[in-house]
């Protein structure tokens, strides 16, 4: 009987060098480390006080679920409501709960449950329960309310009598130090099976840079990157992975246009901006330049908003205004980009002949401000930044796209938001992180993450 | 896009691939998907979304002279790009416009050829002199792209799409051949589900649940034993299921740690030797029937095996299993959870890196060696591929080229008469699982 040893277990150098590696299964165990610079003192998925933020919507989603999810193409799929219909041309809506889902404090998932954290989220809605299924009605017909469910604020959370709120997700919270830093734990008996790690810890408010030396000293298996950092990051050799472009960087008016000269100034602002040169050398060419709110890989026909500098115009407009304000720009101190985009925006409103005075205080004629998209579906993105920045929400008739371009060019044409970018969420990640990569709108998943053998 | 119906009524609402609350209802979805996917030719239809956009322009420009250019933005390749060029002129034309020069030209009609995360946007930006320009545009759905396979030397192994769904495919049997499969069963996280080709269309002749009062583990596995005194046998993490002996597909399932067949009943002892093959002396080789106990909250065995290899009756934890009959003995191979194949011939147990995915299977031919195992590797960037090996000494040798499964495999099992094997991936495009035959040709 013909037997080997170690020792003659040899593969061929040839063999193994035109091989790469195969995908392993996903593996259990471990714990993840990440890094961020959110730092939440609230965990509840609806707590409007806490800026919206990728990073938010990612935590939220680690510990609570909505009734609907959406897929990167924005498709709707079922969560904890597994079915759903409209009735009453789509002002009523009905979505029957799952049987096997328990909150982590053991309490099941009821549609009375559902419902109030429902009505919590958003106080104007008429939610109610009725048997297995929670019931939405809504005084005109909204055809994006489940795309608007499957929102992580929307997520169904259930207050404990301390205050506390508990989910039904993946994982469940073992300590919590708001602000500072979160450890969570695998549900053993998740009902859509148990995550691959045993456990995430994460920390907060931590810097681009020490989130970028935590996953460097092997501290850290997932951080965000500065998207102006992303292309160094990736020379440098790290893994680095980004969403599709899903933050709007823009020019906000804090008012409305009052006469028509300041309508004229407007669009001399617009025609004077140099998206081109900011992109190549603040961006370090991230993002996408824009001249519409949605970005084109949403809708399909952002390339229709016209984003080139167009000076002689801009100063033809400019000197049909005898009286020229000179305004304040606002940007965030600590965001460097945003400091940087409006020093180099006043640069340009002066080739045109226009006063921009950049500024950190709070008050401020135009602000410059970053508004995550709320998701992938375009018609809730857009009608979630008309709301953030005080207009009326744009309502889906018929969800066509020439309807879609409608309603953007009527916000746009209100003059109070001069789009600049569209920037993606990016991350880096350890190398033995596998199963993991951001989608399409920034959001990931690590339920299905597991840290491989090979920890570096 | 947006009616308002139960979502299984909702083509865009199909369940996500993780998740396991499919129903039964779902099968029926499929069975479209399949046909698409066995026929593998889908003919786009771009005459509904010209005209429409078509109509548009005319409706801004009128009948007249414009100068038209055509832009492609989006995914679309050259050859489409130029069929739906040529159908947009000729409706643009059926609604009056002539095509002259910008500068003979009342109007100027950039049509661009975009998309969207779901489906392409076709938009036309329209100039009629001093005029603000007008946007007009239209969107049409985007079909799925279809795998291409490919050849390998010395020997070649082929895959033979079976199946393709949107819910996760744990395992597929084929039934009834002749010779190319007539009847298959299609096992998922929730059921299983019976088709027969029928007219060159997959029907679903039967269905049954699986029953099963713990949460799946996520990466779930499943595999279906053809029996012989009944249909099947269905192996679960923590479940065993029995078909019904009659020719109506019932299941009965059970919470059960029984463990799991690692050699189908053709190869094993109980069913057949192989004078062929490792025979020494005149002595056929019988290939015990080992079994394997699988973890019943993972996605791995555990490690322990009945009655065991030699004087190992336990081995690593392992996601997959092979073997390869030597003169006198079985040589054991396991692809373990450390990324290592451990070999054992039963009285040692050597690991090794073989760079190797997770899932590995045996097969007997009459091509080689008469054995191979097959095993995962790289494929593209973005998925895996199969391989066939022999082993003649110690090291394996690779006997066919690579084949890309164009994506993540999740299964890997050996048929029930052991010359093929079944491959599931997930595709990279469309994310849908595919199943396929995996079957070695000799190449003489």
């Amino acid at each position: 009987m013909k037997r080997f040893g170690w020792q003659s277990l040899v593969i061929s150098s040839l063999f193994a060098a035109t091989l790469a590696a195969a995908q392993a299964r996903p593996q259990y165990g471990d714990t993840l480390h990440v890094a961020m610079r959110t730092a939440p003192t609230t965990l509840h998925p609806a707590d409007s006080t806490q800026p919206d933020s990728f990073a938010r919507r990612n935590l939220t989603l680690l510990m609570f679920e909505t009734l609907l999810t959406t897929d990167s193409s924005g498709r709707i799929h079922p969560a904890l409501a597994r079915s759903w219909q409209a009735v009453a041309g789509n002002r009523r809506w009905e979505f029957r709960l799952r049987h096997d889902v328990s909150f982590h404090d053991g309490t099941a998932l009821t549609a009375e449950i559902a419902a109030a954290s429902l009505r919590a989220a958003n106080p104007s809605w008429n939610v109610s329960a009725a048997g297995d299924s929670v019931v939405i009605e809504r005084e005109i017909a909204d055809l994006e309310l489940p795309a608007e469910l499957a929102l992580p604020r929307n997520a169904i959370a259930k207050s404990a009598p301390d205050g506390k709120p508990s989910g039904t997700g993946p994982f469940h919270i073992v300590d919590w130090q708001p602000g500072k830093k979160l450890s969570l734990a695998a549900e053993e008996n998740y009902w859509d099976g148990r995550p691959f790690v045993d456990a995430i810890e994460i920390e907060m408010g931590r810097n681009y840079h020490d989130q970028s030396i935590a996953l460097e000293l092997g501290r850290a298996d997932l951080v965000e990157v500065a998207p102006e950092q992303a292309h160094r990051a990736s020379m440098d050799g790290r893994r680095v992975s980004s969403s599709e472009p899903m933050e709007l960087v823009a020019l906000l008016f804090t008012r409305d246009v009052v006469t028509p000269d300041e309508k004229l100034l407007r669009d001399a602002l617009a025609l004077s901006v140099e998206r081109a040169s900011m992109r190549s050398v603040l961006l370090q060419g991230a993002g996408q330049p824009a001249a519409g709110i949605l970005p084109d890989w949403m809708s399909g026909y952002g390339f229709v908003f016209p984003m080139e500098t167009d000076l002689p115009r801009a100063r033809h407009l400019r000197e049909q205004v005898r009286a020229v304000p000179t305004w304040t720009v606002a940007y965030d101190p600590s965001d460097s980009i945003a400091r940087l985009l409006a020093e180099r925006v006043a640069l340009n409103a002066r080739d045109a002949g226009l006063s921009l005075q950049p500024t950190a205080g709070a008050s401020a004629d135009l602000r410059v401000v970053r508004i995550p998209l709320a998701a992938a579906e375009p018609w809730i993105a857009l009608a979630n930044v008309a709301a953030a920045i005080g207009l009326p929400s744009p309502k889906n008739n018929g969800g066509s796209a020439e309807d879609l371009y409608s309603a953007e060019q009527g916000l746009l044409g209100t003059k109070r938001l001069i789009p600049l970018f569209h920037l993606p969420a990016t991350y880096g990640a350890a190398a033995n992180l596998r199963d993991w990569s951001p989608r399409p709108d920034g959001s990931w998943n690590l339920a299905d993450a597991c840290l491989g053998n090979e920890k570096q | 896009m947006h009616r308002a119906v139960y979502n299984l009524a909702i083509p865009n609402m199909l369940n996500c691939p993780l998740r396991s609350g499919s129903s039964l209802t779902a099968a029926l979805r499929t069975s479209f998907l399949v046909l698409g996917f066995v026929v593998g030719v889908w003919a786009a239809d771009w005459n509904s979304p010209e005209q429409q956009l078509a109509r548009k322009v005319a409706a801004v420009t009128g009948p007249g002279a414009v100068a038209l250019t055509v832009e492609n933005r989006s995914s679309l390749g050259r050859r489409e790009t130029e069929v739906i060029s040529n159908g947009l002129r000729a409706a643009l034309e059926a609604a009056g416009l002539r095509f002259v020069k910008p500068e003979q030209a009342a109007a100027t009609v950039a049509i661009s050829l975009s998309e969207n995360s779901s489906s392409y946007v076709w938009v036309a930006e329209i100039r009629q002199g001093a005029n603000e320009v007008a946007v007009v545009m239209v969107s049409a759905s985007r079909p799925e792209g279809l795998p291409v396979s490919h050849e390998s030397v010395p020997l070649s192994l082929r895959k033979i799409p079976l199946w393709v769904q949107e819910e996760r495919i744990l395992d597929v049997a084929v039934l009834e051949e002749n010779p190319a499969p007539e009847q298959i069963a299609v096992l998922d996280a929730e059921k299983i589900a019976i088709y027969r080709l029928q007219g060159g269309k997959w029907q679903q002749q039967q269905a049954s649940s699986i029953t099963h009062a713990r949460p799946w583990p996520r990466d779930l596995r499943g595999r279906l034993v053809p029996a012989k005194d009944h249909l099947l046998d269905v192996y679960l993490p923590g479940v065993f299921c029995r078909s019904s002996a009659g020719t109506t597909l019932a299941l009965t399932c059970h919470e059960s740690d029984d463990p799991w067949p690692l050699v189908v009943g053709s190869l094993s002892g109980g069913g057949a030797n192989f004078p062929s093959f490792g025979a020494v002396g005149g002595s056929p080789l019988t290939i015990t029937s080992m079994r394997g106990f699988f973890a019943p909250t993972r996605n791995f065995f555990t490690g322990a095996l009945t009655p065991g290899v030699g004087k190992f009756t336990t081995v690593a934890k392992y996601y997959s299993a092979a073997f390869v009959p030597r003169d006198k003995y079985v040589l054991w191979l396991f692809a373990s959870v450390d990324g290592q194949v451990h070999m054992v011939d039963g009285v040692s147990d050597v690991a090794a890196r073989l760079r190797w995915g997770s899932d590995l299977t045996s097969v007997r031919t009459s091509c080689g060696a008469g054995w191979q195992v097959i095993a995962t590797t790289a494929g593209d960037p973005d998925g895996d591929a199969v391989r066939a090996f022999e082993f003649p000494d110690r090291d394996p040798v690779a006997v066919s080229a690579p084949v890309d499964l164009a994506g993540r495999i999740t299964a890997l099992w050996t048929e029930g008469k052991g010359d093929s094997a079944i491959a599931v991936a997930r595709s990279r495009e469309t994310g849908n699982y595919e199943a396929f035959r995996l079957a070695i040709a000799c190449n003489q």
